[in-house]
């Protein structure tokens, strides 16, 4: 499409630009007719972990959406053969599938699970907040920074066509020239130090935050995981960072660490996979974690084998750093390499199906209440078990020549990643939302969201294993009719558009329950940890005094007792929470320097620079809880 | 579910169409041996956690008699928590033992460490570049996008690409194998049967990547041998 004074650009950038520009006069009018900046003001600038985490989830919500419509655009092109739809094809179907890969990845399940984690970890360990606070805002300013970095590329028709994993020597400017695939680079890089700072924070609540009398032996599940998690965050992503870094330099400033005479190619996949393949376990384990917790909870039923449990999850995070090359087969790295990876991998089925039993046998002898939270846990079981099961067949190296980048992997990793991660996410959001708001989301309409997503998302997935069987490639924008794959894409689409559909359940769900239901009381579900003893939502302090533990579901069994939970006269340091404005200026700092790095501007890059390093000796400089301990002295 | 099983069903049925279930080559019938065998144990899996999942959950489930119950706590049984921990291993180790031997048996042939053939094979050298395939044979033939090939006879591909990192797979005759810039990877079979078989880049390699496909022709040795003479 021509448009003036800009130049030929396609149409479907266009009607973004439309759209983009309607929605945002639209917001800005309810905004200021309903009077809500107050309370975007008071949002932005907070360090509190509850707003914190649902600004988390909801910007996660806003990428999901991004990321779904790319998956219907990709399953409307892939619909029937030699099929021309819009502009989907070649280059732009790169864009799509490639953005669609890394939004779901880094900036919707990421982000859904460290929303999770910061309203629910220091509620459950009995903390007033996490250790850092500030720090926190930093983290998640730094996904939003990274996130709009990334987002930015498609209004300016500079996508990133490189695939999700970015594959060198593809990604480098031999062969992918213009700023798009510097825009992956900048989005991962920012978003991914916001991360560690993430991990780093986690590990010190749990460390050091927990209420008297929780040892680390009587720790709610969901906590568990969120340390091991934190853990693997803090091994992995610096070799995300790093990898990128050498990425910039090949890209940017023409070294050859990837390509020529002295680089290779396949430096790049190990360095990408010894970040990529701890990275499913840092977004399967706090589902597990999530999951944990609501089969505990809705069968009445302490978790069945909780040290068994533990010691899977620690399984799982250690094996998790063994098994990289297992997404490299067929790069030809020698039959003992092949053989090695191969056994390691399968070795994760041990704890994983631990788990699974240990899940199943909460449930027996229980009382199973079917709640929604409940249902997403139910319905995760048989799904994730087929997704493992395809992974076990996946690990026998040489059939791998068979699977390995066809639709049968594509299968496998929905099946993991959606039947576990996003379910999880769902369960926990559906479960702790009274947490969040203060409201109860409509079960009637959550049941009809789970039935339909769930019906959906097999329609989709199932087909696609034997698409791969029959030999369709992954990253293919068509295919023909002597293929034989037009049936199983057909009904693939028509699965993926019932799941698109399941998703407005969930809008009219948040309509429904904001306008017409009323506040619920501290422990709508029964619960059976520490989060259930506090207000919904709970207010920034609120563990006054800090209660005493001396069981696992220290809560559950005080209500059994008809004993309120003793309480502790032991003064412990709390976080001290602060309002600054700071953490959003330095996202706007650090996208202006990406974009000079993008666009490769140099004086663009100087002031940015500048900027973020003068933030770096301001922040060193001042400290905000001065006031707060000024004032402790004095009293 | 009923409707996994359904669409499962219908698929199993057109299963033996499925291009890699259908092997016509030595190599792709180990794997497909390999795949069948693993689908199996891995299918024992499944039936055991969907029987107790639906078991539990039929009968445990809440009823207006058992809604104010509450379950009593329950010490985990070792035996339990031991039989479904040592229980997958086995199953693993029965899977891991033909894995390992097959993956030797195939890789040998496939990676760069046999550096002379031995006996009857012939030599088909691969170039690979955005977006084309180009096959030259052992008298300086060459050919594109179009692979010929002597029934039941060995043949040694040894590939390399000259821009990116592309995918030589024949889901037919075949599993896959990279090809790289400036290496040279091997893959090697022995196709068992006549006809004409789908070739395609397996890894993604750019713009048109799509179409970076190939036919394959096994035709009989005397057709080969006139092919391979004609100019």
């Amino acid at each position: 499409m021509n448009v003036p004074f800009i130049g030929e650009v396609p149409s479907d950038i266009v009607v973004s630009w439309i759209v983009t520009v309607l929605l945002g006069i639209f917001i800005m009018w309810w905004m200021t007719s309903r009077r809500k900046w107050p309370l975007v003001g008071e949002y932005v600038t907070t360090t509190d972990n509850r707003k914190i985490g649902t600004m988390y989830i909801l910007l996660a919500m806003v990428f999901f959406i991004r990321g779904g419509m790319d998956a219907m655009f990709i399953r409307t092109q892939l619909a029937v053969p030699e099929n021309e739809f819009w502009v989907f094809q070649s280059q732009k179907y790169n864009e799509v599938f490639t953005t669609h890969g890394t939004v779901m990845i880094f900036f919707v399940a990421m982000p859904l699970l460290i929303g999770l984690m910061n309203i629910a970890v220091p509620l459950q360990l009995g903390a007033n907040d996490l250790a850092f606070p500030y720090l926190n805002s930093i983290s998640f300013w730094l996904f939003v920074a990274g996130g709009v970095i990334f987002n930015m590329a498609f209004f300016f028709n500079a996508a990133p066509n490189a695939g999700w994993t970015s594959y060198a020597p593809l990604a480098t400017d031999t062969y992918t020239t213009g700023p798009n695939n510097n825009y992956y680079i900048f989005g991962l890089q920012i978003s991914g130090l916001g991360t560690i700072f993430t991990a780093i924070n986690m590990i010190v609540t749990i460390v050091r935050l927990r209420a008297p009398g929780m040892k680390m032996t009587r720790m709610p599940l969901f906590s568990w995981a969120t340390l091991i998690t934190s853990i693997l965050i803090l091994i992995a992503f610096p070799v995300l960072t790093i990898s990128l870094l050498l990425l910039t330099f090949d890209r940017l400033y023409g070294t050859s660490f990837f390509l020529g005479e002295y680089g290779n190619p396949v430096y790049w996949q190990h360095l990408f996979w010894i970040f990529g393949h701890p990275e499913v376990y840092i977004l399967i384990l706090p589902a597990f974690g999530i999951f944990s917790d609501i089969i505990s909870t809705f069968s009445k039923k302490r978790v069945y084998g909780y040290t068994s449990m533990v010691i899977a999850i620690c399984l799982i995070g250690l094996l998790g750093f063994m098994v990289w090359a297992h997404h490299m087969f067929t790069v030809g790295l020698g039959a003992l390499a092949n053989a090695i990876f191969a056994i390691t991998t399968m070795l994760i089925a041990v704890p994983t199906g631990i788990k699974i039993f240990n899940w199943l046998f909460t449930m027996r002898r229980g009382v199973v209440r079917i709640t929604t939270p409940m249902l997403f846990s139910l319905g995760f079981i048989p799904t994730f078990v087929i997704g493992g099961v395809t992974g076990v067949m996946l690990a026998v190296a040489a059939a791998d020549y068979q699977y390995h980048d066809s639709y049968f992997v594509v299968a496998h990793f929905h099946y993991t990643m959606i039947g576990g991660t996003i379910l999880g996410a769902f369960a926990g959001i559906y479960y702790w939302y009274p947490k969040m708001t203060g409201k109860m989301l409509d079960e009637k309409l959550g049941k009809w969201h789970f039935w339909l997503f769930i019906i959906g998302f097999h329609l989709t997935f199932m087909p696609q294993h034997f698409a791969g069987l029959n030999g369709m490639p992954r990253r293919v924008y068509t295919y023909t009719w002597e293929d034989g794959l037009f049936l199983l894409n057909f009904v693939s689409t028509i699965g993926a558009f019932l799941m698109g559909a399941s998703m407005l359940f969930v809008a009219w769900n948040l309509y429904k329950t904001h306008r017409y239901t009323d506040k619920v009381g501290p422990d709508p579900w029964d619960g059976r940890t520490l989060e259930w003893t506090v207000d919904s939502p709970p207010s920034e302090h609120p563990f006054h005094p800090i209660p005493k533990v001396d069981s696992i579901d220290a809560y559950w069994y005080s209500k059994l007792d008809k004993k309120p939970l003793p309480s502790s006269e032991e003064i412990r340091p709390s976080p001290i929470p602060v309002k600054t404005i700071q953490p959003l200026v330095l996202a706007g700092i650090l996208i202006f320097m990406s974009i000079g790095f993008i666009y490769q501007w140099v004086w663009m890059q100087v002031i940015g620079g500048s900027l973020a390093l003068g933030f770096f000796i301001l922040r060193s400089l001042t400290d905000e809880r001065e006031k707060t301990y000024r004032e402790e002295e004095e009293s | 579910m009923r409707k996994i099983v359904m669409v499962l069903g219908i698929i199993f049925l057109s299963g033996c169409q499925m291009r890699v279930l259908d092997p016509k080559s030595d190599t792709a019938e180990t794997l497909t041996d390999l795949i069948y065998l693993s689908f199996g144990l891995m299918m024992l899996v499944l039936i055991v956690v969907f029987i107790l999942f639906f078991r539990f959950l039929s009968k445990f489930r809440e009823t207006p008699e058992t809604r104010g119950t509450i379950p009593a706590n329950e010490k985990e049984s070792k035996w339990l928590e031991i039989t479904w921990t040592v229980l997958p291993f086995i199953l693993l180790a029965i899977l891991a033992v033909p894995t390992v031997k097959a993956t030797y048996e195939l890789t040998a042939k496939v990676s760069g460490n046999v550096e002379e053939t031995q006996g009857d094979v012939m030599v088909v050298n691969v170039e690979a570049q955005q977006y084309n395939w180009k096959f030259v044979y052992e008298n300086g033939k060459e050919s594109f996008d179009e692979l010929i090939l002597p029934v039941d006879q060995e043949v040694q591909f040894r590939l390399t690409s000259n821009d990116v990192i592309h995918s030589f797979w024949v889901p037919n005759l075949s599993g896959k194998i990279d090809v790289l810039p400036g290496e040279e990877t091997r893959l090697s079979f022995k196709p068992g049967e006549t006809g004409v078989y789908q070739g395609k880049c397996a890894e993604f390699c750019g713009a048109k990547h799509t179409l970076m496909r190939f036919e394959t022709k096994v035709v009989e040795q005397s057709a080969f041998d006139d092919w391979l003479k004609k100019e």
